[in-house]
């Protein structure tokens, strides 16, 4: 009787200690369950054999897939160089924990995501190995900051060192203009030339004056695209200047079958900005879609432009239906010096000028546009 | 060529080519010209001869294009100074150059542009002096000088404004 009593009084400690673990247990999963739930971070568990068993919330984020479909598949499914991976997991099978930076994984649409990784081993009491547990960070906000800064970084550099070069550049150049001047005036002098060698040395010294003009075009542009300073600002009718603009540019498409029009919803739009600087950006938008079109080689074209009075913006639309901009090559049309103008006809500083200039004055630029359909800028500014 | 007024021109740039070059298109046209190659060689000819107009190059070694400028117009205070710079901006140049010049040109700078800037100035600093002359020339008048005391301060009126 007495056995039967410390029998039952064991079994209800026991019971009570069994109890109190499972509350334990109970919280234990709640707060790794609020772990996964919660956590921004790709946080997964694997098997043995690297299949998926579970995934934070943060996880399907990251990779765009849902914990059901994703459970049950090879972790290394979801990343994009699957050997150096597997070399990640098996390094930490052999040392128990692994780091991998910048792991690039796929998202379920295509887009690479980086992460660093953190992978344990799992293992059970025994000290077996029942799986892994991969702690990963997206860095890929970060990683596209990081590179802008240095592309910020590296063409304020070009922008500098070609300003340093276009400097040096002018003095030897406004030698070679003067020297040509001068021979062109020695040879409308001189008797006893040829007509023909007169003409010869006239052409060339006409040429040596153009290529010289080229080049300071060239080294003229560079130095205002170097120059940093700050925006004078007017009041100026911004429908005004673009007719003017159009004006202006008029012998470049009288001869061709190029139409431009200009659409504005308001007769005059008032805004506060750069008349100078606006002007530099639309010529270079026009002359742009005049050569998009031309390059098309067809007979006729189109350039319509627009303008839209959007609370406390102003829009330009430079839309024309030229060849089109590939999209491979869409995000280097703002860099310096890229051109797919032949040589003489572009400088590649067009564009990066002008969205310099659009940047300065509060403004940005957007890009549309489909190879054999046209491009639209479209340029968007602060009124005041 | 006829029609061009006798332009007196003081070329101040330490890129002796264009100077050369700048000075040989400018005699042919019946200009007078002082070629110089430093501010320093240009000051010391502004305290020899009048000049209507000097090009002065704005980054030079020693004296540099600002400075020369000033000293031009202390001596010769109706001298019009055209800046040619190779440097940055217009802007940076108008930021550095307090005193102000007629005109800033960018080098290579178009020959026909500068011409004209030439003409321009010359045109402004010759109506300027006859301005301020004739006021002077009728004050002295007023002071009721002799013949022999009026003449003297005429040509001291000259001298200034290097009238001949």
């Amino acid at each position: 009787m007495e056995s039967n009593n410390a029998l039952s009084a064991e079994l209800k400690k026991v019971t009570q200690e069994l109890a109190s673990h499972k509350i334990e247990l109970y919280q234990t999963r709640s707060y790794l369950q609020c772990i996964l739930q919660n956590a921004t971070d790709l946080i997964f568990a694997t098997d043995t054999e690297d299949a998926v068993v579970s995934l934070s919330k943060g996880g399907e984020k990251v990779l765009g897939y849902s914990w059901e479909q994703i459970v049950g598949w090879p972790i290394k499914d979801f990343v994009e160089e699957p050997a150096s991976f597997e070399h990640l997991m098996k390094t930490c099978q052999e040392e128990g924990s692994a780091v991998g930076l910048d792991v690039p994984f796929r998202h379920k649409d295509g887009k690479t995501v980086f992460c660093n990784i953190s992978l344990l081993t799992l293992s059970n009491r025994e000290g077996q190995r029942v799986g892994s547990v991969g702690i990963c960070q997206d860095i890929t906000d970060w990683k596209k900051l990081q590179e802008n800064l240095i592309r910020v970084d590296r063409l304020a550099e070009i922008g500098r060192l070609a300003a340093g070069v276009a400097h040096e550049i002018n003095n030897p150049l406004a030698v070679i203009n003067e020297v040509s001047g001068w021979v062109g005036e020695v040879i409308g002098d001189a008797t006893g030339l040829s007509p023909k060698d007169r003409q010869e040395i006239e052409v060339a010294v006409t040429k040596i004056g153009g290529q010289t003009k080229r080049c300071r075009t060239i080294t003229h542009k560079l130095l205002d695209f170097a120059r940093d300073s700050a925006p004078t600002r007017s009041e100026f009718d911004i429908v005004d200047l673009l007719k003017e603009t159009i004006n202006f540019l008029n012998p470049e498409v009288k001869y061709t079958s190029i139409k431009i029009d200009l659409d504005s919803a308001e007769r005059h739009l008032l805004v506060n900005s750069d008349k100078r600087l606006l002007e530099q950006v639309f010529v270079n938008f026009i002359t742009n879609a005049i050569h998009a079109v031309l390059e098309r080689g067809e007979d006729t074209g189109h350039i319509h432009i627009t303008t839209v009075k959007n609370n406390s913006d102003v829009e330009i639309r430079f839309q024309d239906d030229g060849v089109g901009i590939p999209t491979e090559v869409q995000s280097k049309i703002f860099d310096l010096f890229y051109t797919t103008k032949p040589p003489g006809k572009g400088t590649g500083l067009g564009l990066a000028i002008s969205k310099n200039i659009v940047k300065k004055l509060g403004g940005h630029i957007i890009l549309e546009s489909q190879v054999g359909v046209g491009t639209t800028f479209t340029v968007r500014i602060p009124i005041a | 060529m006829n029609e061009q007024p006798n332009i007196r021109v003081l070329l101040v740039d330490d890129e002796e080519n264009l100077v050369e070059y700048l000075s040989k298109r400018l005699l042919k046209l019946g200009f007078t010209v002082k070629a110089t190659f430093s501010g320093e060689e240009a000051i010391a000819a502004a305290r020899e001869q009048h000049y209507d107009v000097a090009v002065v190059d704005l980054k030079m070694p020693g004296i540099d294009g600002v400075e020369t400028q000033k000293k031009l117009r202390q001596i010769q205070p109706y001298i019009q100074c055209i800046v040619l710079t190779g440097h940055g901006s217009i802007e940076s140049a108008l930021e550095s150059g307090q005193e102000d010049a007629f005109q800033y040109l960018l080098k290579p700078v178009d020959y026909d542009n500068l011409l004209a800037n030439m003409k321009e100035a010359y045109r402004k600093k010759v109506e300027l002096q006859r301005q301020d002359f004739s006021k002077q020339v009728e004050s002295i008048q007023r002071a009721g000088l002799g013949a022999h005391g009026m003449r003297k301060a005429i040509k001291e009126l000259r001298e200034i404004y290097g009238i001949e």
